[in-house]
């Protein structure tokens, strides 16, 4: 009797410290590494950046825009911009939505359309731990402006529709032309993903937005950075 | 000798361990420390990441490529 009811506490305090840990882990642990892994994504490209400008390519045909060269899987292209979010909020984005990739940034949907390009530019972000990225996703609001950078052009993207609340098989609204965002016609489109509620995964929450204005990184930055 | 150890013993799992390590008291406490500390080391690096994709945190693509 005695070892049973020794045996069934040792197993109690075990697990609950376990629990402990693993509560730790999830709330606190996974948001220090993604905050040092998603800093370090961003100081490669950067690094990356300024080597290109230091040895510039021949200059493409002036008349169309070069479209950019394929993205590589897992890794970082471009940083995202939403004053909404905080001034200081910044994120890498990479190629890709794997689980491992959505550790280290966003998450843009391969598939869908390039930086910029017609059609739809989708990206997906954790709303809860690894960093919080879209934990304030519900805050925004039609003209909220989503600045992008992928090292020689700035895209400001205007938000149109959201957020708005879908279930996850609800794959149409990263479509080229998302039907519910009351996009009609072809564009430049963006669309944000996350999750909803803020620790469940019952529900999507989703944000349209359109591209509003382009600028070389030379002219500086965009107006919507500016403060 | 039952199915663990330390179940013939009348102090548990932890007093198992605590009686089978070498040294004083101090000794003992610091080995134990080492333990504990080897033992987080390996849940935070290899067990956790391992269960908390597990968990819905995760989801949050609408096409759960």
């Amino acid at each position: 009797m005695r070892v049973i009811v020794r045996s069934v506490s040792e197993l109690c305090i075990t697990a609950g410290t376990l629990i402990v840990l693993f509560v730790v882990y999830v709330l606190f642990w996974t948001g220090v590494k993604a905050d040092h892994t998603m800093s370090d994504q961003i100081h490669q490209l950067q690094d990356q950046w300024s080597r290109q400008t230091a040895h510039p390519k021949a200059s493409p045909s002036p008349t169309a825009p070069a479209k950019p060269a394929a993205y590589k899987d897992g890794r970082p292209f471009a940083i995202m911009y939403i004053p909404r979010l905080g001034f200081t909020w910044n994120k890498p984005v990479l190629e890709d939505t794997a689980v491992n990739t959505l550790k280290k940034g966003l998450g843009h949907y391969a598939g869908t359309a390039q930086l910029g390009q017609v059609g739809n530019f989708a990206v997906a972000g954790h709303r809860r731990t690894y960093g919080d990225p879209f934990v304030d996703f519900p805050q925004l609001r039609k003209g909220d402006a989503v600045v992008l950078t992928d090292g020689t052009t700035w895209f400001t993207y205007r938000i149109d529709k959201g957020p708005y609340k879908t279930v996850p098989t609800d794959i149409e609204v990263i479509d080229p032309v998302p039907r519910k965002s009351g996009y009609r016609a072809s564009g430049r489109y963006l669309t944000l993903t996350t999750c909803d509620p803020e620790w469940g995964h019952s529900h999507r929450l989703i944000v349209w937005a359109h591209l509003d204005s382009t600028q070389p990184v030379e002219a500086g930055k965009p107006a919507a950075l500016r403060r | 000798m039952s199915l663990v150890p330390w179940r013939d013993g009348r102090d548990g799992m932890y007093g198992w361990i605590w009686r089978h390590l070498p040294g004083n008291a101090w000794v003992k406490a610091l080995i134990s420390l080492v333990l504990a500390l080897a033992v987080v080391y390996i849940l935070f690096q290899y067990v956790f990441p391992w269960a908390e994709p597990l968990l819905p945190f995760n989801d949050v693509t609408v096409d759960n490529q």
